[in-house]
């Protein structure tokens, strides 16, 4: 029986090419993003699952009253392992790191790496596999290192490197030999080797190797350290998080304890919440998105289905004469639109393979093979087929079977007549959902545009910056500054200067700061950056009244330029703020003389509102991490390859990795930009899909009305009355989809706009250009459909009886 | 051939003589393949579709074997329709096809659907709107083919009365019967007209 339905099914289909084509191109195109969606939701979700004990591993952050004070992700050097060393029963582990860049040589091969650098368990405690060297002694011994397999073959080309040795330099400039222990298996996705963009850690380090590079985890004084806990059994992260207050506050001073509250946060839930739970937000955008298309699909597929129908009511009534059950019927159709949903699920496997490095590119991330697949996951693939097979066949299977027989028989439409109704109300849903996507990508993508084209404040043309070899003392700073002087003098260059910090919004210091003879509990909050005199001129930042740092001669006390927002948040006048004494908690007791105060810029990315800053002498806070020249407009490679000439000889065995102003900026919103590709690509699937079904519907209208069009026509209608005929019926359901959808655009992007300080107006304009966008196309594709019919002979179609 | 104003032809002969062709070529919907067909004193032989359309629907009514009404349209709209292609104003419009459904006995179905009218009736409403454009020709297909004999009487009652109110019929049909409401019969036969009898 059910072989005769499928043999029924497959003749069917065959019978109606164009039909048929459509319902599983439209189909296949939406199986295809759901599976690219829902594979990649499973790849965010899956973080931190793989590592061992996932359910009792934890990450400490830090809650700041003030979001400027300090690190959400970072805590103070010692606690972790104070709460293990003073409440055994509750905590079982403890891991600490401490993340660090610097260049790591082999022979002739010299790269800038992220280095953790951490305590000794972290292996066993994660159970992170390592395909050479002992897990449990591996990262005991000073100046060992584990390497991921990926630094492996990049130092070595192999990776059997078990007792080779790697070049690691400090800050201090002084390079040593680091024997490799052991080589990781590239471990799982997690938040211990990957926290972040900025800490895809490859290399790592035993904590008793910190002191080589001048740092210290077991002060509490550090703050910027990266802590984790795996809880015991039944232990409560709340009271554990309780109970690291109490630890700290008896630790550090009282100001700064009142300032932060520590919590943990479980590591499995730790990846989809951070930033802002930036990446929870674009799962749930995107599962939107893929549902909605699915749905635009199966809508196609059930409109398709019922218009078809009419066509077949000859073919039900006879089979009801016959003695077909009602049931039997059911069982027909649905084994009819199975059949369909499988071979566009074949179809959309092929299509997944065929666009996947497209959609890693869009998404940034490594979808798995098609055949990386474990059979269980194409069950699953079976399965949801199946479901969807019956979902989108149950419906006109049912509207169908229920037809009189007689009425079917006649070709009467009877019960028909009310589905037209749902069939423009699915139609006017599809558009809707067009117009919304095509509205938000033409939104998000003047978003990113605005944040490229925004005015920042400075001037980030041509200049490229590097990171330069630490030594972070005086005699490094003044090495540094002559380094800084030789590239100054190059004739392609306008401009150099020294930082730890460049405008790409990752700026590590800050501090409570407030004005000589008030206390701190009249601070205020501000980023704190190391910067030279040249900085303000480089990167053309505008002072709005006083000097830049290091021109005002005969100043004793530390000078600082601060920004305006600075000013007004310490209620001083710009214009009077110089000569103002401030003193900076936490920085030794420093006490700064304000010389300057410039204009506000956009320091970071323009979700943030631009905060209190403090411009500090790299010669007093002795740390600087780059250096950015700004170069003259000319032949660009060219001045690119005179700088890397220069660094060679004056930086020899020290790599060069510049990056442009303009390249930082755009990692910044890189969530974004992803968004932004994302929208366009669904927007694209989502109009075709849209089109697909006035296609289909426009055919079968054609071929139902082709009498009326032949009467019309004998009657005295033009070929342009004809199209008009059918244009009429869907420019009225697109511009009803367009009320429904503008609104609904109009609050979706509002929302997430609110996201940024600084962001777009929302105005008429991207709602009127989908609206036409999808009028003109619409109104095209069925103009070019109609117009066959439309000048055929009517004679032949009056004739059809 | 030549039909003349204001009169009544009927066109007869077996399956497949050429009887529609003729038809449709009289009723502008095709152009010969060569000769010279001159309608209202012009030459229409050659004619683009766009002339003939012109040409047809100030000219021309239609009435079918099958009717050919549109069934998502009422009977009013139904009749209505010739007097929107020809640009008739909406007020206009309403008084001429109440006008025409009262003469054709068919005002109480006016808002009804084709579905829900007898066959007779249906063909009332399609001879109403062949003539709602007051068509100088009125073209009729085989007009009670699809009919029972009184609704087929009622019918060609219609036709003559039109007929003797000034407008010219050309009918194709296969009844002695109806044929003999006409003034001439043209007897055809492998393309060719072959016979004519006069009736009056």
């Amino acid at each position: 029986m059910i072989k005769q339905y499928f043999t029924i099914a497959w003749r069917s289909l065959a019978k109606n090419k164009m039909f048929s084509l459509i319902n599983i191109f439209g189909l296949a195109a939406g199986i295809c993003f759901t599976i690219v969606i829902v594979a990649y939701c499973w790849l965010q979700l899956s973080v931190n699952r793989d590592l061992k004990n996932a359910d009792h591993q934890y990450i400490i952050q830090s809650d700041w009253k003030d979001k400027n004070a300090g690190f959400d992700l970072a805590t103070f050097g010692p606690l972790a392992m104070e709460m293990r060393r003073q409440y055994p029963e509750l905590v079982k582990n403890y891991f600490r790191f401490d993340g660090v860049t610097s260049n790591v040589s082999k022979n002739n091969t010299a790269f800038r790496e992220n280095i953790q650098i951490g305590d000794s368990q972290m292996i066993e405690m994660y159970g992170f596999k390592l395909l050479q060297g002992n897990p449990a002694t591996a990262m005991r011994e000073p100046f060992s290192a584990v390497i991921t397999e990926k630094q492996a073959i990049k130092y070595f080309g192999r990776k059997d490197v078990l007792g080779e040795s790697i070049t690691i330099e400090s800050f201090n400039g002084s390079k040593k030999e680091f024997r490799i222990t052991g080589v990781m298996k590239t471990p799982p996705p997690n938040s211990v080797t990957f926290l972040n963009r900025d800490n895809d850690n490859q290399i790592f380090l035993p904590e008793n190797t910190l002191s080589y590079f001048g740092r210290d985890l077991n002060t509490w004084q550090n703050q910027h350290i990266v802590g984790y806990l795996e809880l015991q059994p039944g232990a409560n992260a709340k009271r554990v998080g309780e109970l690291m207050k109490v630890t700290l506050s008896s630790n550090i001073s009282p100001d700064l304890a009142s300032q932060v509250r520590p919590y943990l946060v479980k590591l499995t839930d730790y990846h989809l919440g951070k930033e802002n739970a930036s990446v929870k937000k674009m799962l749930y955008t995107l599962a939107f998105i893929a549902l909605f298309i699915l749905g635009m699909a199966i809508v196609n597929f059930i409109n398709l289905s019922i218009s078809k129908a009419s066509e077949r009511m000859r073919e039900i009534g006879v089979r009801k004469v016959l003695g077909s059950s009602k049931a039997a019927l059911i069982a027909q159709f649905l084994s009819e639109s199975v059949l369909i949903v499988f071979i566009s699920t074949v179809l959309s496997v092929g299509l997944y393979a065929f666009l996947r490095p497209y959609f890693n590119g869009v998404l940034n991330t490594e979808l798995p093979e098609v055949f990386a697949y474990r059979p269980v996951q194409f069950f699953y693939l079976f399965v949801f087929a199946l479901v969807l097979g019956i979902a989108a066949g149950i419906y006109p299977a049912f509207i169908l079977s229920s037809l009189q027989s007689v009425d079917s028989l006649k070709g009467r439409l009877g019960s028909m007549q009310q589905n037209v109704l749902l069939r423009k109300a699915l139609i006017i849903l599809q558009f809707s959902t067009a117009a919304i996507v095509l509205s938000s990508a033409l939104l998000i993508s003047a978003q990113v545009d605005y944040f490229f084209s925004k005015d920042l404040g400075y001037n980030k043309d041509f200049i490229v910056t590097a990171q330069m070899p630490r030594n972070w003392n005086p005699e490094g700073i003044r090495k540094v500054e002559q380094l800084r002087d030789r590239f100054a003098e190059l004739p392609i260059v306008q401009n150099a200067t020294v930082s730890f910090e460049i405008p790409d919004g990752n700026i590590s210091g800050s501090s409570i700061i407030y004005r000589f003879g008030q206390d701190s509990s009249q601070g205020i909050a501000a980023q704190i950056l190391s910067v030279d005199k040249h900085y303000l001129d480089t990167y053309k930042i505008p002072l709005s009244a006083g000097l830049n740092i290091d021109n005002k001669a005969g100043s004793l006390l530390n000078q600082m330029v601060l920004n305006e927002s600075a000013c007004r948040a310490l209620k001083l006048d710009p214009q009077q703020a110089a000569g103002q004494r401030l003193r900076l908690v936490g920085w030794g007791g420093f006490v700064g003389e304000i010389v300057g105060v410039t204009k506000d810029i956009n320091f970071g990315p323009l979700q943030q509102k631009i905060a209190p800053q403090v411009y500090a002498d790299v010669k007093t806070v002795n740390i600087y991490r780059f250096i950015s020249i700004k170069l003259k407009a000319g032949n660009i490679p060219d001045e690119i390859q005179t700088l890397q000439n220069k660094w060679a000889s004056l930086l020899p065995g020290t790599p060069f990795e510049y990056r442009f102003m303009d390249e930082m900026l755009a990692k910044t919103y890189e969530t974004e930009l992803q968004l932004k590709k994302a929208a366009y690509a669904a927007t694209v699937l989502s109009i075709a899909i849209v089109l697909l079904g006035v296609i289909g519907l426009v055919a079968q209208n054609v071929s139902k009305r082709a009498r009326e069009i032949g009467i019309r026509k004998v009657l005295g209608s033009s070929i342009t009355g004809i199209i008009t005929l059918f244009l009429k019926e869907f420019i009225v359901i697109i511009i009803i989809a367009c009320l429904i959808a503008c609104p609904i655009g109009y609050l979706i992007m509002h929302r997430w706009l609110s996201d940024y300080a600084y962001h777009v107006a929302i105005n008429a304009v991207p709602f009127s250009i989908s609206v036409g966008i999808l009028l003109i196309v619409t109104i095209a594709l069925i103009a070019l459909q109609t117009f066959k019919t439309a000048i055929a002979n009517p004679v032949k179609s009056i004739r059809t009886e | 051939m030549e039909v003349k104003q204001g009169e009544f032809v009927a066109i007869m002969g077996p399956s497949g003589c050429g009887k529609s062709t003729l038809l449709n070529i009289l009723g502008l919907l095709d152009d010969p393949d060569n000769g010279s067909f001159m309608f209202n004193g012009i030459e229409v032989a050659g004619f683009n579709e766009r002339k003939r359309a012109e040409l047809r629907k100030r000219n021309i009514g239609f009435v079918f074997q099958s009717f050919n009404l549109i069934d998502e349209l009422t009977v009013f709209e139904n009749v209505e329709l010739p007097l929107i292609y020809t640009g008739v104003k909406s007020a206009e419009r309403k008084i001429r096809v109440d006008q025409v459904l009262e003469k054709v006995q068919i005002m109480h179905r006016r808002n009804h659907y084709p579905q829900q009218l007898s066959g007779g009736q249906q063909q009332r409403v399609a001879v109403a709107r062949a003539v709602v454009n007051k068509p100088k020709l009125i073209l009729a297909d085989e007009p009670t083919g699809n009919l029972d004999s009184s609704n087929g009487n009622e019918v060609m009652q219609l036709l003559t009365d039109l007929n003797e109110q000034g407008t010219t019929i050309v009918m194709v049909t296969h009844s002695e019967h109806d044929a003999r409401y006409s003034h001439r019969i043209i007897r055809m036969l492998d393309g060719q007209t072959v016979l004519e009898n006069i009736m009056i």
